[in-house]
């Protein structure tokens, strides 16, 4: 579908590009083997290993959308690890995520890291939590364009996302923190529109994230992190699913074409809700999403 | 994705999509509005946030603590509190119009039925609290040590004071857990020790701290792998939702100076959490010896939450028990109780008798 409008050039180019990747990740795997076989620098190497994976990831297929995001809004934060408490602030987050056609035309990769700091507080003001995550997405898309009125392109896929931090309540004593590490599986979704501003060119999109089945951390009810420390590991591990696990993300948006550039402006919502050994997560984003692409 | 299909439909086709005749209001509505009010209100569905259980008045406070602790304390059985008669006769003197001290104090006493010096409501202006130790002799004077027994003579490294005494045996006080303790200092405050004949550990009126320091230092008085007690911790909020005790053991810190020589240890009412763990660790092991009075128990190790009006609570929560698989709440009993002698002001008396029982167990 996408190939249709490239021209043939650009896909001999694509499939040059894709092999000279690969070409690339070999070597940094032989590099990577080799700084493990001398056993040095081995956590560099494993770092490496990571980012090469991502690279060969983002590389394959021809690079259609690249586009850099910076999230700002409110955050609601209840962990009952840490507190009964629902605390309210501050979302900031910095994303990045990379669309490339797959060598069949009908389907395309989708690639997000993302990184968000939530700053919330209690109602009586007098404490503060501070809530830091990393994740990882990687997905893949089957598209049909103008499945709906003639006008709406919808594609559907799996998707797989890694995603861990920390939340740490100031004044704590025993309990200061709560790990926060799962790997999810699922769907992802997504309908886009294309229309004009005037006389630019404007995409409308929604897009929506649904993990449906995974794994992640959760001590026990009571259970102190200097326990785990000193080596009782039971039960941290959890299979996730609906009927203990919710998480979703939304997006809506729109994407404004100036020449090469694209700007983007959406509003973007998270939840990420747990039940588990009688703890309960309960975490929702609101945020306002602008970005900066081609 | 949408960005680059937008960039790649040639001008023809974008302007039939851009353009397209409507077919009246209807068509407009489902075309372009419908499947976004849809999403729209998916969106928001999906960000609902947590209502919090309680009320922010004095009632929805005082109900707030008395949950909390109904749910995560870890001692009701063993102490033999019935925690429902407590909230009926607590909840009878709290209303909404009385205030925030007097909520308080009253939050306060209903905490001390629980006789737990690891349960604190801490608030803005006060610190509730069951210290239990304030009423016990404190047995413990720091001036008579300094003056008669090291002579304001002292070494003092990772808030450990040491110093080799006139009857040759090492002295060191330790007086909170709290300070960090760092291996090459250990290594350098036994190494001095090591000429000694036997040591003195003085942990009296040293109120606890980190358990990672109890590690540290228990790790330089033994040469194996060693249990060091059991640990468990609430796994629901029934009273008797607790996990089975899990063993941990301490072992010897490699590479490091170890102390293997008669050894006691100085403990008081004051020696309490933290400290209590040392020491009844320290009572399994064969050449230490424990003398002075009963420590100050708090076994729990405390978590803390929050009541809606900001009031932190502390409470116990994960049970560790003594390498007999004992709860030592209320303390650990020493080997040689003695109590020092209020009018001799030159003496301590529970140092005194840790010179003798190093004396005859070096020198016989």
């Amino acid at each position: 579908m996408l190939s249709r409008f490239i021209p043939s050039r650009e896909n001999a180019n694509f499939a040059n590009f894709t092999n000279c990747s690969f070409l690339k990740f070999a070597e940094l795997v032989r590099f990577v083997k080799f700084a493990l076989k001398k056993e040095r620098g081995c956590h560099c190497a494993y770092c490496l290993l990571i980012c090469s994976l991502l690279c060969s990831l983002s590389a394959v297929g021809q690079e259609r959308v690249s586009m850099f995001t910076i999230d700002a809004g409110y955050a609601s934060v209840h962990d009952s690890y840490l507190t009964p408490i629902t605390y309210g602030g501050m979302d900031l987050a910095l994303g990045y995520e990379a669309l490339r056609s797959a060598s069949n035309d009908k389907w395309f990769w989708q690639v997000q890291v993302g990184a968000d700091y939530n700053y919330v507080e209690n109602k009586a003001k007098n404490n503060e939590l501070h809530k830091l995550m990393g994740d990882i997405t990687f997905g893949m898309q089957r598209q049909w364009r103008q499945l709906i009125a003639h006008r709406i392109d919808v594609s559907v896929g799996p998707m797989t996302q890694l995603r861990a931090g920390i939340v740490y309540n100031e004044v704590n004593s025993n309990n200061p923190v709560s790990l926060r590490a799962q790997w999810n599986v699922g769907a992802a979704a997504m309908l886009s529109m294309p229309t004009r501003l005037g006389r630019l060119p404007l995409t409308l999109r929604y897009q929506m994230q649904l993990p449906a089945a995974g794994i992640f951390f959760a001590p026990e009810y009571d259970e102190s992190y200097y326990e785990i420390y000193l080596g009782n590991h039971k039960n941290l591990a959890h299979l996730g699913w609906w009927g203990n696990r919710f998480d979703m993300t939304n997006y809506v948006g729109a994407d404004l074409h100036l020449g090469k550039t694209t700007l983007r402006i959406g509003y973007r919502s998270r939840l990420e809700h747990w039940t588990v050994n009688h703890l309960k997560v309960h975490d929702v984003t609101h945020s306002i999403v602008l970005g900066i692409g081609h | 994705m949408n960005t680059m299909l937008s960039r790649f439909i040639p001008c023809g086709a974008y302007a039939k999509f851009a353009f397209k005749p409507m077919r009246g209001c209807h068509s407009v509505y489902c075309t372009y509005c419908l499947p976004f009010i849809v999403l729209l209100c998916c969106v928001i569905l999906g960000g609902c946030t947590e209502k919090d259980e309680f009320e922010q008045d004095q009632v929805g406070n005082f109900e707030a603590l008395w949950t909390i602790m109904d749910q995560h304390y870890a001692f009701f059985d063993y102490k033999g509190v019935d925690w429902n008669e407590v909230h009926q006769r607590y909840r009878a003197r709290v209303s909404n119009e009385m205030t925030d001290r007097e909520l308080f104090d009253i939050c306060g006493d209903m905490l001390k039925e629980l006789r737990d010096g690891h349960t604190n409501l801490i608030a803005s202006h006060d610190v509730s609290r069951y210290w239990i130790w304030e009423q016990w002799p404190v047995n413990y004077d720091e001036r008579i040590i300094d003056q008669y027994y090291l002579n304001f003579d002292y070494k003092r490294a990772s808030g450990i004071k040491y110093q080799i005494l006139p009857s040759n045996f090492g002295y060191m006080y330790y007086g909170s857990f709290s300070s960090g303790i760092g291996e090459g200092n250990l290594d350098l405050i036994l190494s001095y020790l090591s000429t000694a004949d036997g040591l003195i550990i003085d942990v009296r009126d040293n109120g606890g701290g980190l358990l990672t320091n109890v590690e540290k230092l228990v790790s330089r008085f033994i040469d194996e792998r060693t249990l060091a007690g059991y640990i468990c911790h609430k796994t629901g909020p029934g009273h008797a939702d607790v996990s089975e005790p899990y063993p941990y053991y301490f072992g010897p810190t490699p590479n490091h100076i170890h102390y293997l020589k008669p050894v006691v240890v100085l403990a008081s009412r004051g020696s309490f959490s933290a400290t209590n763990n040392f020491v009844s660790i320290m009572k399994s092991l064969d050449q230490v010896t424990i003398v002075g009075d009963t420590t100050g128990g708090g076994c729990g190790l405390p978590f803390t939450s929050e009541l809606p009006n900001g009031w932190r609570v502390r409470f116990s929560s994960c049970p560790i028990l003594d390498t007999q698989g004992k709860l030592t709440e209320f303390g650990v009993a020493p080997d040689v109780r003695v109590d020092m002698d209020l009018d001799d002001r030159s003496h301590d008396a529970i140092l005194d008798r840790a010179i003798d029982i190093l004396t005859t167990a070096t020198r016989p």
